[in-house]
């Protein structure tokens, strides 16, 4: 017998993901298309009089803008299990927006400004109830920027 | 509008005093400065406070109704300002608009700050969802405040050739400048390789290039032209000061968002902009009229990055000024003559506040070890949490 192994993302209506791919839940502004992750109450740009914004996915493709690497283990609220340095990039989005997010499937002293990333999905930690908490990455895409 | 004068200043030496409370350091900082003033409790006509949000009273941390009670029941009006780290700013304006309004001849602008150990938490009652940046930026990739400031270094590393030796000599300056400040918690000097050699925090970011976290507090008194001439205190005036907030398209990434909507038309770090630019127009005065600047440098990216955003200097132009020593006492455009975060550590709401105060020290001249030759005029500049800008002009 096969068991299925149950999977969470680290919060709720972030991103979602499936055998087809990932995406990041955002917002779009009605009135003038200004993007927003994650989700906003409503649009920020001060020449906009309509605010009202709707939900929209988001995120597949992105260029890598900025990176750093994270030596030290930051505290608690954050798990990830082993953990060892990792990478955060900061990914400019067609739409837009830069978004930050952990980088993965690169070796560290292999990441480069402007490479071409695609959106991901993995595994953080196992919590208590056998459960894999899963967050958004970034990951480097072979086919062309986004 | 009338004009406001800097009537006296004062401030605690930076540093961890576990054994003072917040309250005590305040009325340290402010006795301080009425001393330096010629002037008593009695002579105050209102108290600014910077909140804290960290330590102090009745749950809002540090507010001025607090010192009033503990030390001069008076009955003047208490104003608290909030704006995270900016707040020791906003005070500085808050305080000088009550004087220009001629609601008060005398009034004081305050911060203390005794800060937590280690990171700081959280404030309680926060949502762990997705309507709390600051819980995501941890649960979903354990973003700590310098991974923001190294996406920045790593991104100017990239777009003007800036190296490792630059930023560390960045850092290497600023601790120069504090061997003679008294009240610098850090006080010896560093080398290049020091900076190099300690460790790598958020790559490229070594530890000796963020500024740790510190217990301080300082104060200075403004007052109308009329107090200034009756005292007979060195005449240093406020030119200008303003207060911003963040503009819609900054390609800053806030601490502690996790994205930004980046558009063409904001400067970088807009809310500082916009509070720099602000105050040097109610100055009539442009980034050329200032002899040195008071920067937040919470890393040494701030100490080549801010000067450039704010008009100062050409973009990319702060590595050339460092390698040529043109940002030193004796430089072109002299950066932190009082050494700065990275030298007294970040006391959040009281930093905007000593900025004043080491202001007003080096246009009295009174700047001992770290005098900027004949400087005329200084300027602060201050970021806070959640988009908050401050800076003040003062003029000899
Ligand atoms: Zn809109």
């Amino acid at each position: 017998m096969v068991e299925t192994l149950e999977q969470v993302p680290v919060a709720e209506d972030l991103f979602r993901w499936s055998g087809d791919g990932a995406d990041l839940v955002g917002t779009r502004c009605r009135g003038c298309g200004a993007h927003y992750f994650p989700k906003s109450l409503s649009c920020r740009n001060p020449q906009c009089e309509h605010k009202a914004v709707e939900e929209v996915l988001m995120g597949r493709r992105g260029r890598l803008h900025s990176y750093t690497v994270q030596s030290y283990r930051p505290p608690a609220l954050f798990r990830m299990e082993p953990w060892a340095p990792y990478a955060i990039g900061l990914v400019e989005l067609p739409n837009g927006l830069r978004v930050m997010g952990m980088l993965t499937g690169c070796a560290l002293f292999d990441i480069r400004i402007d490479m071409p990333l695609e959106l991901t999905v993995e595994p953080l930690y196992r919590d208590e109830s056998g459960r894999d908490v899963m967050t958004y990455k970034f990951q480097p895409t072979a086919e062309g920027t986004a | 509008m009338r004009p406001v004068y800097v009537l006296g200043v004062g401030a605690h030496p930076w540093g961890k005093f576990p054994q003072k409370p917040q309250l005590q350091l305040a009325i340290e900082a402010l006795s301080a400065a009425l001393t330096d003033a010629r002037l008593g409790w009695r002579d105050l006509q209102g108290l600014v406070a910077a909140s804290s949000r960290f330590e102090g009273g009745m749950g809002w941390g540090l507010h001025a109704n607090e010192v009033l009670q503990a030390v001069a029941e008076s009955g003047v009006p208490a104003v608290n300002v909030g704006g995270g780290c900016a707040a020791g700013g906003i005070a500085v304006h808050t305080a000088a608009a009550m004087v220009a309004s001629g609601e008060c001849e005398v009034i004081a602008a305050l911060g203390a700050e005794r800060m937590p150990k280690g990171f700081i938490p959280r404030p309680p009652g926060c949502p762990d969802d997705i309507t709390d940046t600051d819980y995501l930026r941890w649960v979903t990739m354990g973003a700590t405040n310098p991974v923001y400031w190294a996406l920045e270094a790593r991104r100017r590393m990239h777009e003007f050739g800036t190296t490792a030796e630059t930023f560390a000599k960045a850092s290497v300056l600023m601790h120069h400048n504090a061997i003679a400040n008294p009240r610098a918690r850090y006080r010896a000097e560093c080398s290049v390789e020091d900076v190099l050699h300690s460790p790598t925090v958020s790559d490229p970011l070594h530890l000796l290039e963020i500024c740790a976290v510190s217990d301080g507090a300082a104060a200075v008194i403004l007052g109308s032209e009329e107090q200034a001439r009756r005292l007979g205190v060195p005449k240093v005036a406020v030119a200008g000061s303003a207060v911003a907030t963040g503009q819609f398209g900054d390609p800053a990434v806030r601490i502690p968002t996790v994205s930004t909507t980046v558009g063409a038309s904001a400067p970088h770090t807009s809310e500082v902009a916009g509070a720099v630019r602000h105050a040097l127009d109610r100055a009539g005065m442009g980034p050329g009229d200032i002899d040195f600047v008071e920067l937040a440098d919470n890393t040494a990216w701030h100490v080549l990055a801010w000067p450039e955003f704010f008009g100062f200097l050409e973009p990319g132009q702060s590595d050339w000024m460092i390698e040529h020593g043109q940002m030193g006492i004796d430089g072109k455009l002299p950066v932190n003559p009082s050494g700065g975060f990275l030298s007294f550590g970040e006391a959040t709401t009281a930093q905007g506040v000593l900025q004043v105060c080491e202001l007003a020290w080096q246009l009295r001249q009174q700047a001992h070890g770290r005098q900027v030759p004949g400087a005329k005029v200084g300027l602060s500049a201050v970021l806070g949490l959640g988009a908050n800008g401050a800076s003040v002009v003062l003029k000899a």
